[in-house]
């Protein structure tokens, strides 16, 4: 991999999104989800995306994380074109400067929850102590140092998001992406989790986009974009 | 922890669907080393036949007798050490009808200078020399009907009509493989005094030593040349030339278990390919779980073929389990014990074994192929999209 990454400078937006189109083919048809979208997303910046489904939220999170590529136009993060890199780029992007959270947790059942956390590290060179240090630590920042041990089903749900937000941070990412974190959450859960992603943003400078139908989780982001029909309003 | 470390443990995530996956390979393996045992052990008297030893027997066939005469001038043959012959007596032991061994009428000064992988205690050979009505017995046998040295025993005849008692002399033990351990052997004179005139001295075959393994074919051709002449022609071989020939005449059996036992890998196959695939089937969003977090397609298929390898090498290590208690100690002791005269010596061969934990990780890791193959090309969208 020779690609070099450019870390964001301060005042650069961190994300930023030009005249970008998203193409899907469905059989004979084709499906136009984002029709030449300008977007830009400030470094520390805690933004939420709310919108029905189907408005093209999700198709823009999947962008902005490189787990997908636009069809026309360009996708910036960190200064980086993410629709120039091939795969193998793309994956190292993702592994240097992405953190995930997903709503359905997916933890790997047969590890404990130390081990879940240390999954990214094993794509670093870093030496098994160093990654079960970085874990403990993430875990520590997450509330769970005492449930390192326990697997996924011994977790409560809440429990089992935090563990996915540690594996999250785990890396020190560049930008955290959530795709409805709080959705399979109960209110309480959901408010714990919210504080953690709202202390990660204030206290440990993360940058964060969040999909979420929730208004009430939509509201602890510092901006909120509503997208309908692949706009941004 | 490791990627590899990880796919051991996803084996057992379905534990009922993994245990009867084992349990299924683990029949289908015991069985492949069963039948590749009937086949090693069927060669056991390929292998380990002398190669200083030549038969001959009647031109025609087998059954038929050769006069006890002949042994004389197989004797004078050059290159010849020492010659005997023997005569098949076919007796059942009237308490065990069912139970077949071999029972044969020997020259006693010779026979087991003939077959020196036979090993009888010194003391009891020679009271057995001098007692008309004594027999020699193999070990197995002896154990199967509870026959002790000094035991008189009676066998009842069936080429020769009637009961016939014997004393137990000795008991002889195998220095070789190839040795049939459930063999009576007892004296030429006592059957031959038995018989009418008109049925004596017939001999059943002959066995010459020689001194030259390398010359056997030429001390088999100088045999029979010494007997165109006569009323009763002979055809000589070595042992192993016999031996072989005797294997020839069951290649059709053996290749009806060649063709079973790919059946068996094929229905191994499909079982570990069913697993693989529902497992791969199961966790494709975990795959793609892996690829957001960085993991590249090869990271997928490396992870689900190790899964397999792991699955296949449990699966073969269960079958080896298996196999030792059922083939070895259960089949064996009985085809051993029964069908000594022709599988003396029925144990699962180590390369066997290998062979068999080798095609089940391997099998294992074929069937894994094309699944793998597929959920690594997934992009991670689509993966992540599975079972939403």
């Amino acid at each position: 991999m020779t690609t070099a990454y450019r870390e964001p400078e301060k005042g650069d937006p961190l994300v930023r999104l030009q005249r970008v189109v998203k193409t899907f083919h469905r059989g004979s048809e084709d499906l136009t989800v984002l029709d030449g979208l300008d977007f830009e997303i400030p470094t520390g910046s805690f933004e939420a995306l709310m919108g029905p489904s189907g408005s093209g939220k999700s198709t823009l999170l999947n962008l902005i994380a490189g787990l997908d590529r636009p069809t026309a136009g360009k996708v910036l993060v960190a200064g980086n074109d993410l629709g120039a890199m091939n795969d193998g780029q793309l994956a190292a992007f993702r592994a240097r400067h992405l953190g995930f959270i997903f709503q359905s947790y997916n933890l790997m059942p047969v590890l404990t929850a130390a081990e879940n956390v240390e999954l990214p590290l094993l794509l670093t060179r870093l030496p098994s102590a160093e990654r079960k240090k970085r874990a403990l630590i993430a875990l520590r920042v997450v509330g769970l140092e005492d449930r390192v041990n326990h697997y996924p089903k011994q977790l409560s749900g809440g429990q089992e998001q935090r563990v996915a937000i540690a594996r999250a941070i785990v890396n020190d990412p560049t930008i955290l992406v959530a795709d409805e974190p709080t959705g399979d959450l109960d209110r309480k859960s959901a408010d714990a989790i919210l504080d953690l992603l709202v202390r990660l943003n204030t206290e440990f400078k993360k940058t964060i986009v969040m999909v979420t139908h929730d208004p009430a989780a939509a509201e602890r982001a510092s901006v909120i974009r509503r997208m309908n029909k692949g706009v941004l309003q | 922890m490791t990627l590899a470390s990880i796919a051991v443990r996803n084996v057992w995530r379905n534990r009922f669907r993994a245990l009867m996956t084992v349990l299924g390979v683990a029949v289908a393996v015991m069985a492949f080393v069963m039948l590749r045992t009937v086949i090693t052990a069927t060669n056991v008297a390929v292998t380990y036949a002398a190669q200083d030893r030549v038969a001959t027997r009647h031109k025609v066939s087998f059954i038929m007798q050769l006069p006890r005469r002949y042994i004389d001038t197989v004797r004078a043959v050059p290159g010849v050490r020492v010659a005997t012959w023997a005569n098949w007596f076919g007796a059942k032991e009237p308490r065990h009808p069912n139970d077949f061994f071999a029972s044969m009428a020997v020259d006693t000064d010779s026979f087991f200078e003939v077959y020196p992988e036979m090993s009888v205690a010194p003391a009891d050979l020679a009271r057995w020399r001098e007692d008309r009505r004594g027999a020699i017995v193999g070990d197995v046998l002896a154990n199967k009907m509870g026959w002790h040295q000094g035991d008189r025993v009676v066998l009842r005849g069936t080429i020769y009509p009637g009961d016939w008692e014997f004393t137990v002399d000795g008991i002889y033990r195998a220095t070789q493989r190839s040795v049939d351990r459930s063999q009576f052997i007892f004296h030429y004179r006592y059957l031959n005094d038995s018989l009418p005139a008109a049925r004596r001295d017939q001999i059943g075959w002959m066995l010459a030593r020689i001194g030259d393994p390398s010359q056997s074919g030429a001390i088999s051709r100088a045999i029979d040349a010494a007997f165109d002449v006569q009323d009763v022609q002979t055809t000589s071989m070595s042992e192993r030339a016999m031996n072989l020939s005797f294997m020839g005449m069951m290649s059709g059996l053996f290749t009806a278990i060649d063709v079973i036992s790919l059946v068996i890998l094929g229905i191994l196959g499909l079982l570990l390919g069913n697993t693989v695939a529902m497992g791969v089937r199961e966790r494709t969003q975990e795959y793609g779980v892996l690829r957001a977090l960085g993991f590249l397609p090869k990271h997928v298929t490396g992870f689900i073929m190790a899964e397999a390898a792991a699955l296949g090498a449990f699966a073969g290590l269960a079958g080896l389990a298996l196999s030792y208690p059922v083939v070895q100690q259960g089949l064996g002791r009985w085809i051993e014990e029964n069908q000594g005269a022709t599988i003396p010596y029925f144990r699962i061969e180590p390369a066997t074994l290998a062979l068999a934990f080798s095609l089940a990780v391997a099998l294992s890791m074929l069937a894994a192929a094309l699944p793998a193959w597929r959920a690594s090309r997934l992009t991670v969208t689509e993966a992540l999209r599975r079972l939403d």
